[in-house]
């Protein structure tokens, strides 16, 4: 055999090999690509619902209201939907076929959250007749109960249940010494003095700062004058400084009230005393609660739960922790209960994540009794430490995107957006002190902490 | 030269042919439509995001895009579709399930509604605004058959409407409130 029949037959080889390889390595890089677009395409579909959410709720006064909000976020999921499906319009999928890929979304509020999924609607009998809107069994898409990021905590005379916000707010539901409790409140340290709003004297401080009244005031009408005003019930009813009398305006009508209101706000102040009692109470009461007092909501100790096999699955509440023992609302001289780094706010960031981690896995593992002939098995991914942090730190959307096949693999995707737009909290890093040189400082800062400078607070 | 040489021959020239020439064509084909695919990727984000932060959609801009899509020498549908929000909470209608008040419901222009706005065939062009919470949808596709197009169905043959190599989607929502003429 010469040389060139040699290179015919290499040639020959050679060519369907590399031809094969070049498209194998093609098909893979196409899969990454959808992906990615994938990914993109989720996340835009999220911030749309988010912007939604928040088209609804910023500009409506009733947002604040239970069935009023769900409204609002059932119409961002309708968005979410409708993005959705005009982003995948090229890849064929429509706003129906897309629903079936889609195990939930979960909308993390102030005090708790709602899951959008499918369950199955249970009512008695009374409650509907054979021409209600929805039946006792049917499966109903919808948003689920609103589910609290609360803890039951067991131990001695104790036994209450206490609901955790984005912020040091918790409410204290149960029983002590036999005693029924529901209390709620913040918890703050560092703060000394008292406040009686029948006497008007004021000692408060904070962090050494001097809290004082405010006069609120806005330019209203065509005067341009500074018009005193106060918020009640969420109307604002301003000072018409030529007759001394309170007046609310709709549509440009000022409308006169019988009632008059005091100038000077002291939001503030209540709100530091207020803060200071529900402190005192909680550490008298709930200050020698533990970590490892947790129980799961039937009673159950969170140290000894076991599947019905005796297998530990489950890893416990507390076996989370790195606090291990710690008391929850313990704090010294370093560290005060409001700092990031407390007992309380690493409990809570906990107690958070694993109300989200568990209901939520429950709601993606049982999408699969619901999903209308999809093979696929969907699993709640696992979310990376970041993402957690922005979840546990805002009111976010957190949407999920599974089982879509892009080539060599199926789809799994989720995103997470964060609502920096809402009325829903007020984070600290938002509260910004000035100073009488001029200067903003965050309220948490250290620098605050004997600085002589300041006059006023702002919040 | 014997009959088995010249068979040889002939085959390596083939080979030769292929290789040097077919294979190259080819590679360079791709690469021209993935290069028209970014500009026309590029091209039509910036378009959307144009409308996104405006809230205004105008002949001029549609023309603007339209111009820089042929500077890649292919042609291109090019639908449009503005979903407007409909800001009555408790309106009921057939799209959405009726027993639900309040979702966001849009109702739907396409192309040639929206060319009845900006370019009517009385004259004058307007200026269509949208407001914030619209989605505006632009799909992008080729409408000629590209080179690269023309060499593989030497190999095989592609059919139908959705044959096209160079396509892009946008979806966006509207974040401004654009005011008309």
């Amino acid at each position: 055999m010469n040389l060139q029949q040699l290179i015919v037959i290499f040639i020959i080889i050679i060519l369907p090999i590399s031809l094969i390889l070049t498209s194998y390595v093609q098909n893979q890089v196409k899969t990454l690509e959808l992906q990615i677009s994938y990914d993109t395409k989720l996340t835009n579909a999220t911030y749309d619902a988010l912007k939604a959410f928040q088209l609804n709720t910023v500009n409506s006064s009733t947002s604040d209201l239970a069935n009023s909000k769900m409204r609002d976020i059932e119409a961002a999921v309708n968005t979410f939907f409708n993005s959705v499906a005009n982003n995948f319009n090229m890849a064929g999928y429509n706003q129906d076929i897309l629903k079936d890929y889609v195990p939930a979304i979960v909308f993390t509020m102030y005090d708790g959250y709602y899951i959008y999924s499918p369950f199955t609607n249970t009512l008695t009998s009374e409650d509907y007749t054979t021409s209600s809107t929805y039946q006792n069994g049917e499966t109903v898409t919808s948003l689920k109960p609103y589910i609290f990021y609360s803890c039951r905590y067991v131990t001695g005379n104790i036994d209450v249940v206490i609901t955790y916000s984005l912020d040091n707010y918790i409410t204290v539901q149960g029983t002590i010494n036999n005693q029924s409790v529901y209390r709620y409140g913040y918890l703050l340290d560092n703060i000394t003095g008292d406040y009686d709003p029948n006497t008007n004297s004021n000692s408060i401080r904070y962090r050494e700062i001097p809290i004082t009244t405010e006069n609120l005031t806005e330019y209203v009408d065509d005067s341009y004058e500074n018009t005193n005003y106060t918020k009640v019930n969420g109307v604002k009813y301003y000072l018409d400084s030529s007759n001394g009398r309170w007046y609310s305006r709709i549509n440009d009508q000022k409308y006169y009230q019988g009632i008059e209101y005091k100038t000077e706000n002291d939001s503030a102040l209540r709100y530091y005393d207020e803060a200071k009692d529900f402190t005192n109470w909680v550490r008298t009461n709930l200050g020698d609660l533990r970590v490892t007092d947790a129980v799961f909501e039937n009673g159950e100790s969170t140290k000894q739960f076991e599947n019905e096999d005796g297998s530990n699955v489950n890893q416990s509440l507390a076996e989370r922790e790195q606090w291990g023992n710690l008391k929850i609302f313990e704090s010294d001289t370093n560290t005060s209960i409001e700092d990031p780094d407390s007992n309380f706010n690493q409990h809570r960031l906990q107690v958070i994540r694993y109300s989200i981690e568990k209901n939520l896995s429950i709601a993606i593992a049982n999408y699969n009794n619901y999903d209308g002939g999809n093979s696929n098995n969907f699993l709640m991914p696992e979310l990376q430490e970041n993402e957690w942090e922005r979840i546990l730190n805002n009111v976010s959307i957190i949407s999920f995107l599974q089982g879509l096949n892009i080539g060599g693999k199926i789809y799994n995707g989720y995103s997470i957006v964060t609502n920096t737009k809402t009325e829903e909290v007020v984070n600290t890093d938002s509260i910004y002190i000035t100073t009488s040189d001029g200067q903003y400082h965050r309220a948490t800062d250290i620098e605050l902490v004997g600085n002589t400078n300041i006059t006023r607070s702002v919040f | 030269m014997n009959m088995g040489d010249t068979v040889i021959v002939v085959v390596v020239i083939l080979l030769g042919a292929v290789l040097l020439f077919i294979f190259p064509l080819m590679t360079m084909a791709d690469n021209t439509d993935d290069i028209a695919q970014l500009t026309v990727e590029a091209a039509t984000t910036e378009f959307g995001n144009d409308i996104r932060t405006t809230g205004k959609l105008t002949m001029d801009k549609y023309s603007k895009f339209v111009e820089t899509l042929s500077s890649t020498g292919n042609s291109y549908d090019i639908e449009m579709q503005i979903q407007v929000l409909d800001e009555n909470p408790s309106k009921k209608t057939t799209q959405a399930e009726s027993t639900k008040i309040g979702e966001n419901v849009y109702y739907t222009m396409y192309t040639s509604q929206i060319f009845d706005i900006i370019n009517p065939s009385s004259g004058e062009t307007k200026t269509l605004a949208l407001k914030e919470g619209d989605i505006f949808v632009i799909i992008v596709r080729n409408s000629n058959t590209t080179l690269s197009q023309q060499l593989k169905s030497f190999l095989y043959s592609v059919t139908g409407n959705d044959a096209y190599v160079i396509g892009t989607e946008q979806a966006v929502m509207v974040t401004a409130n654009g005011s008309g003429n």
